[in-house]
């Protein structure tokens, strides 16, 4: 019988630390995808990883037994990745901005590809040039319009969702998302020339005729 | 007419603009906007292949390597409780569990003297091999209960995988509990009894049970504070197994 995140929960609250291995196992991973789309950075990702965790121990008295614990552990994730970012554009403010497309690092290089799921008939085979560019304006959105872009382009996560994750209403997350999509936009569609099969493409050079 | 907003158009890619019939009216109606859909959904789409790296192999072992040491210890509670002056229920339990581990020890291995002659004294602890038994078989019911405790109590609720663990519970239970009467202590004796019955409840109901049934079983797991008992007693053998032992023989000098 697979033991449920729960009952762990409750093995760790009884004393025993190391059952907080299973927790461990089990999510990480997942945690680790979540962190990295917003980070855009192994090392980062990794350190905010065990952040994570950390955090999550800390607080697992506050962990309501009924509750999901993924959802409970993405909370914290993204909210943990959230002050990082916060802190890191305040520490670095201009270096900050070129980090991502400074560190193509031969593991990011050999993920240029098609997603394991195959594309789908919209999806677009871009180019390592592109991918680089659209990281580049990524980073130049502030941390909670990074975070919540990620968590509703990205992820498909609802307004409601990112809503009640960040602690924001639904009006602030709903402008995050606008306003990361305004700012993607200025970045990236200059980029979009006629030779991008896109509808979007041929519906301007038609304008411009 | 007057056109659609940036964030009306970026929000509708969503799903997430508000009056989104009436936007859908105007795109249907007005090629510019569409226009600027159709440069929103192309850029938007270009986005989505973005992959993440897999960590790499060892990843979670890393993590949690990195973490261990920084985790403080928990259950400070339980600690309180054990030392320095022990419940006389639970001090009773724990040398109960102790005589039935013996006991067992004795039926589990009919020729001692010739065991510690094969091996060295420090490496053959029938007790400490049945204190681990012990142990495990009260983690495995703990587990059990707090995963009922906390099953989720909308509709009818599937329970075969809880019923095919409380079986296999069941007969080990049983196989403690009549040592621990034979070892003398009532009280240990009457927490395997109480673990038990609850056991057998869940193990013999039906496979599917409906919230009042699940209450039922609920409310005879809080009875007594059955799963705290399992919990503490489990504890206490859990550290007790860590615990190196000096010698072979450590079990029998506490007892
Ligand atoms: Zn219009």
């Amino acid at each position: 019988m697979e033991v449920t995140d729960a009952a762990v929960v409750a093995q760790v609250l009884a004393g025993d630390r190391d059952a907080f291995r299973v927790l461990v196992d089990r999510h990480s991973r997942s945690i680790f995808r979540v962190v990295y789309r917003m980070t855009g950075n192994q090392q980062d990702t990794e350190e905010l990883v065990q952040e994570t965790f950390l955090r999550a121990y800390k607080s697992l008295e506050r962990f309501e037994l009924r509750a999901n614990f993924s959802t409970w552990l993405y909370r914290i994730a993204v909210n943990r990745t959230l002050d990082f970012l916060t802190a890191r554009k305040t520490h670095m403010q201009t270096k900050d901005t070129y980090q991502i497309v400074d560190n193509p690092d031969a593991e990011d290089s050999a993920q240029i590809q098609l997603p394991a799921q195959g594309p789908g008939p919209d999806r677009l085979v871009l180019s390592a040039e592109m991918k680089q560019k659209i990281a580049g304006a990524l980073g130049l959105l502030t941390p909670a319009e990074r975070v919540a872009f990620t968590m509703r382009h990205m992820e498909g996560r609802s307004i409601e969702e990112i809503s009640q994750t960040l602690n924001l209403k639904a009006s602030a997350a709903k402008n995050s998302v606008f306003r990361a999509v305004q700012k993607l936009r200025q970045q990236l569609e200059p980029y979009a020339g006629p030779g991008t099969s896109s509808r979007g493409a041929r519906w301007s050079g038609s304008a411009m005729k | 007419m007057n056109h659609l907003s940036e964030e009306q158009i970026v929000l509708h890619y969503y799903g997430d603009a508000e009056e989104a019939t009436e936007v859908e009216r105007h795109l249907a109606a007005c090629a510019e906007c569409r226009a600027e859909f159709a440069r929103v959904q192309s850029m938007l789409r270009q986005i989505e292949p973005l992959e993440v790296p897999e960590p790499a192999a060892g990843f979670e072992e890393k993590t949690w390597l990195n973490l261990h040491d920084r985790l403080p210890e928990k259950g400070s509670l339980l600690r309180r409780l054990f030392r320095p002056s022990p419940p006389k229920w639970a001090f009773a339990g724990v040398m109960a569990l102790l005589l039935a581990a013996a006991f067992l020890a004795g039926r589990f291995w009919p020729r001692p003297g010739q065991q510690v002659a094969q091996q060295p004294p420090s490496q053959v602890n029938p007790q400490r091999v049945v204190l681990v038994a012990v142990g495990d078989h009260l983690e495995r019911s703990q587990m059990l209960l707090v995963e009922i405790m906390n099953a989720d109590t909308k509709g009818p609720i599937n329970f075969s995988s809880e019923q095919a663990e409380a079986r296999e519970l069941l007969d080990s239970n049983h196989l403690y509990r009549v040592s621990s009467q034979q070892a003398g202590d009532p009280q240990v004796a009457r927490l395997l009894d109480q673990l038990g019955r609850v056991l057998a409840e869940i193990a013999n109901g039906p496979a599917e049970v409906s919230p009042e049934d699940l209450e039922q079983v609920r409310h005879a797991i809080q009875s007594e504070g059955l799963l705290f008992k399992v919990r503490v007693v489990g504890s206490e053998v859990n550290s007790r197994v860590r615990r190196p032992e000096p010698s072979g023989s450590g079990v029998n000098q506490r007892l």
